[in-house]
């Protein structure tokens, strides 16, 4: 790390985000404006002085000896974590670890894997691993009249209440890592604000040309589900147990497969109004 | 000898209520359980002192309907595969979930014992992720941690 320090860093920005404390500093003046748009949603500006992550993003000197190759290098502390010409790797790795450390590490809330969206007073919760549809389901309940909350993660409280995660949507045009970035509003939607308490978990895999069939799920196995979208679960079992058995209260469960997005997000829609958790929905 | 043969629930789990169905954490194996309510039930009984009789005889009432031996022998058998009693020398005794459906009758009052169990999840895992083979620039970019040197994500 002191090898690093000495590095002389053109400047930095501290941060707090959902109680966690976290800084990136740059090797080249100018580079700010890049780094903000990637900081979690509803950060905040921090002076303190130590943190418990810092980010160090070395970019190639423009007068570099010709023949050398123009990495850029990030470290979290001391540690590489990427190197690559192509500074917008770079810089989506540096997002990507950021939002996951404060999602596993973040003393205040619990971080579930799910699309999230609010839909009169209530959030539904769409869990499910990467290229499972999530997005696509989101960008649908938007379309039809739904808040938006996050692509990413379901952010709960204490209290058992969802919070916004309102990073624009992520979707992947194929199936690399690279994403396109859409506002919400492209859809007309509107961004979430308060938090919400939970109306229904529905957990869909996709499958082409298949039809809406969905089973209800106990709230017993729907907080198993959850768990196993949690991002601490392994390091804060307790607390994350504690606020997944508040979420669930008086919320529907179902699980299944799904066919087309747009039929699914009419269903699940439905699956709120009418408090019906059947087996075809 | 006696009391190595009576079922004992492990008490270093950490436990959570879902009416009456029960989450069951087991943090030595980062391995989740949910317990429906005939296994949650059997589950809190297993204190190492309370027998087989005694555990059909307790449940019976506490169900208000008959829970017969093979019953609560699959729920122990259930307990016992997903490692939530505390290992004893003999085995605990087999049963079929034949068996146990036939004591329980077609139109059972109480479900049979079920254990659903999941492993938790790492980090990197719950969140978004690239499986094996995708190109990457960063192992936290990988499902399994790992970019490999050619900058695709393995292990």
């Amino acid at each position: 790390m002191k090898k690093l320090d000495r590095l002389g860093w053109a400047e930095g920005i501290g941060v707090q985000s959902f109680g966690v404390y976290a800084g990136v500093r740059v090797s080249a003046a100018g580079m700010l404006p890049q780094i903000l748009p990637l900081l979690p949603p509803g950060w905040k500006s921090s002076r303190r002085a130590t943190v418990q992550r810092l980010y160090s993003l070395v970019v190639p000197q423009a007068n570099q000896r010709v023949g050398l190759r123009r990495m850029h290098i990030l470290y979290a502390d001391s540690v590489r974590i990427a190197r690559d010409t192509d500074l917008n790797q770079v810089l989506a790795a540096l997002e990507t670890d950021l939002h996951r450390y404060i999602a596993e590490t973040s003393p205040d809330m619990t971080f579930l894997h799910a699309g999230v969206v609010g839909w009169q007073g209530r959030a539904i919760l769409l869990p499910g691993r990467s290229l499972s549809g999530k997005t696509t389901l989101v960008r649908e309940l938007l379309r039809m009249g739904a808040t938006y909350y996050s692509d990413e993660f379901a952010v709960v409280d204490n209290f058992g209440k969802v919070h916004p995660f309102t990073r624009p949507l992520g979707i992947r045009e194929d199936s690399t890592y690279a994403q396109t970035k859409y506002n919400p509003e492209t859809w007309g939607a509107s961004l979430g604000g308060k938090p919400l308490p939970l109306g229904a978990v529905a957990i869909c895999n996709y499958k082409a040309g298949a039809r809406w069939k969905l089973r209800p799920l106990s709230p017993g196995q729907a907080a198993l589900e959850l768990m196993g979208n949690s991002i601490a679960v392994r390091t804060q079992p307790q607390p994350t147990l504690k606020r997944i058995q508040k979420l669930v209260k008086g919320a529907v469960f179902v699980k299944g497969t799904r066919g087309e997005a747009g039929e699914a997000a009419a269903s699940i829609l439905n699956l709120l109004c009418t408090g019906n958790s059947g087996e075809k929905v | 000898m006696k009391e190595r043969q009576n079922p004992k629930a492990r008490v270093d789990c950490l436990t959570r209520e879902f009416g009456d169905e029960l989450l069951v954490y087991d943090r030595d194996r980062n391995v989740g359980h949910c317990l429906n309510p005939t296994a949650a039930a059997a589950w809190k009984l297993c204190d190492g002192k309370t027998d087989l009789s005694e555990l059909v005889t307790i449940l019976t009432r506490q169900f208000s309907a008959p829970v017969d031996e093979p019953v609560v022998l699959l729920a122990l058998e259930e307990l016992s595969k997903a490692r939530l009693l505390v290992e004893t020398e003999r085995p605990v005794r087999r049963t079929s979930r034949r068996e146990a459906i036939r004591a329980i009758g077609i139109a059972g009052a109480i479900a049979l014992p079920i254990v659903t169990s999941l492993v938790a999840p790492t980090p990197a895992r719950a969140a978004s992720c690239l499986a094996n083979g995708k190109p990457c620039v960063s192992p936290v970019q990988c499902c399994s941690g790992k970019c490999g040197t050619g900058g695709h994500c393995n292990g």
